[in-house]
């Protein structure tokens, strides 16, 4: 009960957060150079035509009016029409969200078992060349550009090996989604693993830890009974922050891997100047960030007692 | 048997073995796997706008005539037309038999509804030569006069006054016959799900990944050969690459700068194709815009640039430099029109004359152009060769939509344009882009006003197809290229990869790869 107050503040903070962001969207595709109904005319548009189009989508009205407007059917669930597809929002985005929801978490899996691992070896391995390596890896992933990444993948594994498909999201397998998942989780897993590390090696140098080994307990054991658990707020600050990381990477890898997710309709949106589709993607994820914060939030009163007594208090 | 009729009875045997092998050649069966750069946004053709919504359109409709692979209106649902003396009246008899998709026999009252509902979508000017065809798109009749259903076979077509390219016009995708009972019922979704009388038939559509078309055994030429057509979504041209290189893909293009390497492949260069199509690419000037008001500054401009360089190493040769706006390849057409010479002495001359000696006084330059890696190429190139007469370019590079934009409210004043014809006629390459008429987003972003050009284009836009008429349009190029409100620098060509096994794909001056706007019932696979 003592818990559901600071959860509460915490979710109402997030609404004006979200709202700021629909303004800030909503002002910079106003300032945006572009007419979205010159554009979905194509090379030659009749100026009639042009006119009817501008009014069917609403563009004669003012910015503040058509931000109201929007605002208003978002309070009934209704994210408007895709000037570009023309059919409804929703069902645009609805379609592309599984694609983008499986690469996120397979990326965030990836990023987490081998950021983790990768980590607890080099803490453990602390100053070896192992250790060196390991970092060194870490810190290749992390300044690895995606796109770049994506292309070596293809190369090597799809079109040199052929063990894995090159591109697209096939029927739905899990063969298709390694590669997009790799290249993502990769950029992530770094961050991942340097954290670990970090906070591996703050904690075992406490007193408690001493006594662990004192009791005769493996270096392992250590390390997982104790160790881990202590390290783990710093690690999974890095993980929530990382999906900062993955909303920014997914459009690239979907592009890349020619993965039909909301990345890429939002960069495809943005081009064609589909305000409707740009506000109801960025409000996914904005939605997303924010509660993947939240649910971090929540994560620290679980594993940390010290935050969650301050919380009741 | 003697030898005259034993070598009689070979020459019988080798005949109808090389027959059944034609036969055997066009084999039914199979997928054809191509690729689009990106998603069409409607499979609707009253809504299409783009190559790759064209694409499908074309697979799972039927326009009353269709473009042979010369570029000859040729029957498709009509089966005959016939034309009145005054080239004003048109009477189209429809083919006995032909069904739609889901079983019904096409009728002309069909017609009249396609045209009426596509002429209140994104291509009104496809249909705005009918008579009554403008009071119908802004509102101010019931229907348009000019279609007339004489009876369930036949439909008669009138004109405001003759237009030599019109069956053009009624072979292109926007003049698709659709049934009305499934885009009444399925309203906007029929962008979704479109129901044609084409060789395919829509199969399905997962957005952003692919569409997937099905052969329509019940087409009124008879089935296609291929079973299926698979249209890949990739953004990525190196992905596209991969695909193709993994033998995903049976058909792509040539990713930027890649055209000399694969064609000394190995591996790949017999799959490399490469054909002249029916576009070309300019530098425009806003001639209402100092310092581009001045037509010396132009000229010197013109004057200034090398498009062999441009094409030469930029473009790998893999395209022709352009001396016209029309494209040589298109037929009936010769190509006549001289654009301005490589001259920097008489650019230097001519910038002297209007006031900017050494390019002084004129300041830097702005050029916008829509963002790619080509079109960045390019500009560079521009910028150095410009800078040889003390011309300095500013680049401005946007993406399309904003590049659009300063183009057409005339903000911008010397700009990239390419242009891709709608259809294979002189008309759509100079009245379009240069009569007074079409000033700003109908095409001619130059603001280019020219009352004896304007005379030139009215004439030549209502004589029938010949000598004169074509005369009258070279004519016209020749003043627009004198006055330098557009700088040719290459004409198009597609360029492709198609896998050897893939047959009986027409490579038209119109098929633009890698959508292919060519009808894909003639393909067959060879494997």
């Amino acid at each position: 009960m003592g818990l559901l107050r600071p959860v509460f503040s915490r979710v109402v903070a997030l609404v004006p957060v979200v709202l700021g962001i629909t303004v800030l969207v909503f002002a910079l595709n106003a300032v945006a150079l572009g007419d979205p109904a010159r554009v979905a005319m194509g090379q030659r548009a009749d100026a009639a035509a042009l006119e009817r189009l501008r009014r069917e989508y609403a563009l004669d009205r003012s910015l503040p009016v058509q931000y109201a407007a929007w605002l208003g059917r978002l309070a009934r669930g209704d994210l408007g029409e895709s000037f570009r597809e023309q059919r409804p929002v929703g069902e645009v985005i609805v379609e592309r969200l599984p694609a983008t929801a499986r690469l996120a978490l397979a990326a965030t899996l990836i990023s987490i078992v081998l950021g983790v691992g990768i980590g607890a070896v080099a803490a453990v391995r602390a100053g070896s060349a192992l250790d060196h390596l390991l970092m060194g890896v870490a810190v290749l992933g992390i300044s690895t550009p995606v796109f770049w990444l994506g292309l070596m993948l293809q190369l090597v594994v799809a079109v040199r090996l052929g063990w894995l498909p090159v591109s697209g999201y096939g029927d739905g397998t899990l063969t298709h989604l390694i590669l997009p998942a790799f290249a993502l989780g990769a950029l992530h897993t770094g961050t991942v693993a340097r954290m670990t590390r970090s906070s591996l090696l703050e904690v075992v140098r406490q007193d408690f830890m001493a006594t662990a080994r004192a009791k005769g307990l493996s270096e392992w054991a250590v390390l997982g009974k104790h160790a881990l658990r202590n390290a783990a707020v710093p690690v999974v600050t890095v993980v929530g922050i990382g999906l900062a990381d993955l909303l920014v990477g997914a459009p690239l890898t979907e592009t890349v891997f020619a993965w039909p997710g909301v990345g890429r309709l939002l960069v495809a949106a943005v081009g064609q100047r589909d305000v409707p589709v740009v506000m109801g993607a960025v409000l996914v994820f904005a939605l997303v960030y924010v509660l993947g914060n939240l649910l971090v939030d929540l994560a620290y009163l679980v594993i940390d007692p010290r935050i969650r007594d301050a919380a009741r208090a | 048997m003697t030898r005259a009729a034993l070598a009689a009875a070979l020459l019988v045997v080798l005949i109808a073995s090389a027959l059944s092998g034609a036969a055997v050649a066009a084999k039914p069966g199979g997928t054809l796997r191509m690729v689009f750069m990106a998603d069409p946004p409607t499979l609707d053709p009253a809504h299409a706008t783009d190559l790759t919504s064209s694409a499908v359109i074309r697979q799972v409709f039927d326009a009353l005539l269709e473009l042979d692979e010369k570029l000859v209106p040729a029957p498709a649902l009509a089966e005959r037309w016939m034309v009145s003396a005054d080239h004003r009246a048109y009477t189209f008899h429809l083919r006995r038999g032909a069904k739609f998709h889901n079983g019904r026999e096409v009728r002309a009252a069909d017609v009249k509804y396609s045209f009426e509902r596509a002429a209140r979508g994104k291509r009104p000017w496809v249909f705005e030569k009918l008579v009554g065809a403008r009071e119908f798109i802004q509102g101010g009749a019931p229907e348009i006069a000019g279609v007339r259903v004489v009876d369930d076979a036949t439909v008669e077509l009138r004109l405001e006054r003759p237009f030599a390219p019109f069956l053009h016009l009624i072979a292109y995708d926007a003049a698709s016959i659709v049934p009305r009972e499934e885009a009444d019922r399925r309203g906007a979704g029929f962008a979704s799900h479109p129901v044609g009388t084409g060789a395919f038939r829509f199969g399905s559509w997962r957005r952003d990944d692919q569409v997937v078309l099905e052969r329509f055994p019940e087409h009124f030429r008879g089935p296609a050969n291929l079973e299926r057509v698979v249209f890949r979504v990739i953004p990525a041209e190196a992905t596209r690459f991969n695909e193709y290189a993994a033998g995903q893909l049976d058909v792509s293009d040539i990713p930027t700068g890649r055209c000399r390497a694969l064609q000394a492949d190995p591996k790949l260069k017999a799959d490399v194709a490469i054909w002249p199509t029916l576009g070309t690419s300019a530098l425009r000037f806003n001639v209402e815009r100092a310092p581009f008001t001045d037509a010396r500054v132009r000229r010197a401009i013109a004057h200034a640039i090398d498009p062999a360089i441009i094409v030469n190493r930029v473009l790998e040769g893999c395209v022709a430099p352009a001396q016209g706006i029309v494209p040589p390849v298109l037929a009936g057409w010769t190509a006549t029109a001289k654009r301005l010479p490589l001259d920097r002495e008489r650019a230097r001359s001519l910038l002297a004359e209007a006031g900017f000696p050494g390019g002084r006084g004129l300041g830097p330059l702005a050029y916008h152009f829509n963002t790619g890696d080509l079109n960045q190429r390019i500009a560079e190139a521009l910028q150095a060769q410009l800078k040889e007469v003390g011309v300095a370019l500013e680049l401005r590079r946007l993406d399309w939509a904003a590049h659009i934009k300063v183009v057409d409210d005339g903000s911008a004043g010397f700009f990239r344009q390419g242009w891709i014809a709608d259809y294979p006629d002189p008309e759509n390459f100079l009245t379009v882009l240069f009569h007074s008429r079409n000033v700003g987003p109908p095409g001619n972003t130059s603001r280019y006003r020219n009352p004896a050009v304007d005379r030139l284009f009215d004439e030549a836009d209502t004589m029938a197809p010949g000598a004169q008429r074509v005369k009258r349009y070279q004519e016209a190029e020749q003043v627009i290229l004198d006055d330098a409100a557009w700088v040719s620098l290459y004409h198009y060509a597609s360029r492709a990869l198609i896998k050897p096994h893939v047959k009986g794909l027409e490579r038209s001056p119109q098929s633009t790869a890698p959508e292919f706007l060519a009808p894909l019932r003639k393909v067959w696979l060879e494997r």
